[in-house]
């Protein structure tokens, strides 16, 4: 269902204590800076907007390998909120060279088992945007791949 | 003194970013964040500071309440907080949470408060001390208030329809379109179950960013009379009630009406527009 590096991290945090969560959720939140570009790299598609969901700019960054295997990297706005940050690691993490299929179809059903019932809330909604974002850049590739094979 | 502070009607009611910084040490004092990103206290804090969040500590989600007077006792207990102890609130968003944590601890008649000008935000971009490791003081024997005074503070829907029908003051410090009705939430905000758009008819609209410098301080006591005595026409002794959508912005609006300019009689609705919005046969207003 999950993809199998998805998977292992969900199931690290599923367990965890709530002090014990939190630290880990401040190492990927950490750990999101080290998810931008890298210098050298070229992507194949980027797309960095500020939507009205999200509290400051995001810039998806898409680069396909080995045919479609799909590599993100991710830059966030200083005003990102923390549990944005982290996810934005999680899901680097979790989801960098899988196929585009693979990610089309992770539900977010998992975003609960990783943040816990503390720390969901109405005004946290944004821990399911940047998961939305990736999503919509694996889209914008395949449709722009699409008209160029048509 | 800060100059600034000086001219409002509570001078002491602020510190600014200096003095704390030069009375972190203080025992006298205990320094409290309360932000909107809920994690922003686990990255890093003011030294000394402890976390108060606004859902967990604050309300009684299965009431949509805010806690007894037990249980703010308790609160404070755990943070080595005493009757005595003035405490200094910050946090993120201009302090919007902050103000709301200092309105809460005025329900309890826990007066020994204050707010830093500018809160985190003004603390971090100055380059001051923040640490990721967390204090722990000596448990206190705060007793347990007599009781919540909602009365001073506080108003419930029965009392703001009341008000409305008097056709007594109302601000609405939501934004510009949240105010005319275009949209249910603020911008870079999910939507909180709100089924109509539009405001208490009567209502006046004062965006409580108005009241904030750039830097997340307040204005000056002359320009914020300005927009509230000014434009907005309210008189030192006139009743009032602020809202927003759940109670935080009017908290800092409530803030400013009280403590910077002097207004005797404020109160925030803190069901505000999620529950006007929604509740049946309540007249609304539309339109700007």
């Amino acid at each position: 269902m999950y993809p199998v590096a998805l998977s292992e991290i969900i199931e690290l945090f599923e367990f965890l204590p709530e002090v014990e969560r939190r630290e880990n959720l401040i190492n990927y939140s950490d750990a999101a800076a080290s998810c931008g570009r890298k210098e050298g790299e070229t992507y194949d598609l980027e797309d960095v907007r500020k939507d009205e969901e999200c509290t400051d700019t995001v810039g998806v960054y898409v680069r396909i390998e080995d045919g479609d295997r799909v590599h993100f990297a991710i830059e966030l706005g200083p005003k990102v909120q923390t549990l944005t940050k982290a996810m934005t690691a999680i899901l680097c993490r979790g989801l960098n060279g899988c196929t585009a299929a693979e990610i089309m179809a992770v539900p977010a059903d998992f975003v609960p088992r990783i943040i816990g019932a503390e720390l969901v809330r109405l005004r946290s909604q944004t821990v399911y945007y940047v998961l939305g974002r990736m999503k919509t850049a694996v889209k914008m590739f395949q449709d722009r791949r699409r008209a160029q094979q048509a | 003194m800060n100059p600034k502070f000086s001219a409002y009607a509570t001078p002491d009611i602020l510190v600014d970013t200096d003095w704390l910084a030069a009375h972190l040490d203080s025992p006298d004092i205990r320094i409290v964040e309360s932000n909107e990103d809920l994690l922003l206290y686990d990255v890093n804090h003011i030294p000394g500071a402890v976390h108060i969040d606004w859902r967990r500590d604050l309300n009684d989600q299965t009431t949509r309440d805010y806690v007894g007077p037990e249980a703010f006792a308790d609160l404070c207990r755990r943070h080595g907080i005493t009757p005595d102890t003035t405490v200094i609130f910050y946090g993120d968003k201009s302090n919007w949470w902050a103000c709301y944590a200092f309105w809460v601890f005025q329900l309890f008649g826990h007066t020994r408060a204050k707010i830093l000008d500018g809160g985190r935000d003004k603390w971090e971009e100055e380059g001051k001390p923040l640490t990721r490791a967390v204090t722990s003081f000596k448990a206190s024997d705060y007793p347990v208030p007599a009781k919540r005074d909602d009365a001073s503070h506080r108003a419930y829907f029965q009392q703001t329809l009341a008000h409305y029908e008097a056709g007594k003051k109302l601000v609405d410090v939501r934004s510009p379109k949240e105010y005319s009705g275009e949209v249910t939430h603020m911008p870079e905000y999910p939507q909180e179950g709100v089924l109509r758009g539009g405001h208490i008819p009567g209502a006046k609209s004062a965006p409580w960013a108005r009241a904030a410098n750039p830097d997340k301080t307040f204005k000056t006591r002359e320009e914020l009379e300005a927009i509230y005595a000014g434009e907005l026409g309210l008189k030192t002794d006139d009743d009032i009630i602020a809202y927003c959508r759940i109670g935080e912005r009017s908290s800092h609006t409530w803030f400013v009406l009280k403590y910077l300019l002097g207004y005797s009689q404020v109160r925030n609705y803190d069901g505000s527009w999620t529950e006007w919005g929604n509740m049946v046969r309540t007249p609304i207003e539309k339109g700007a």
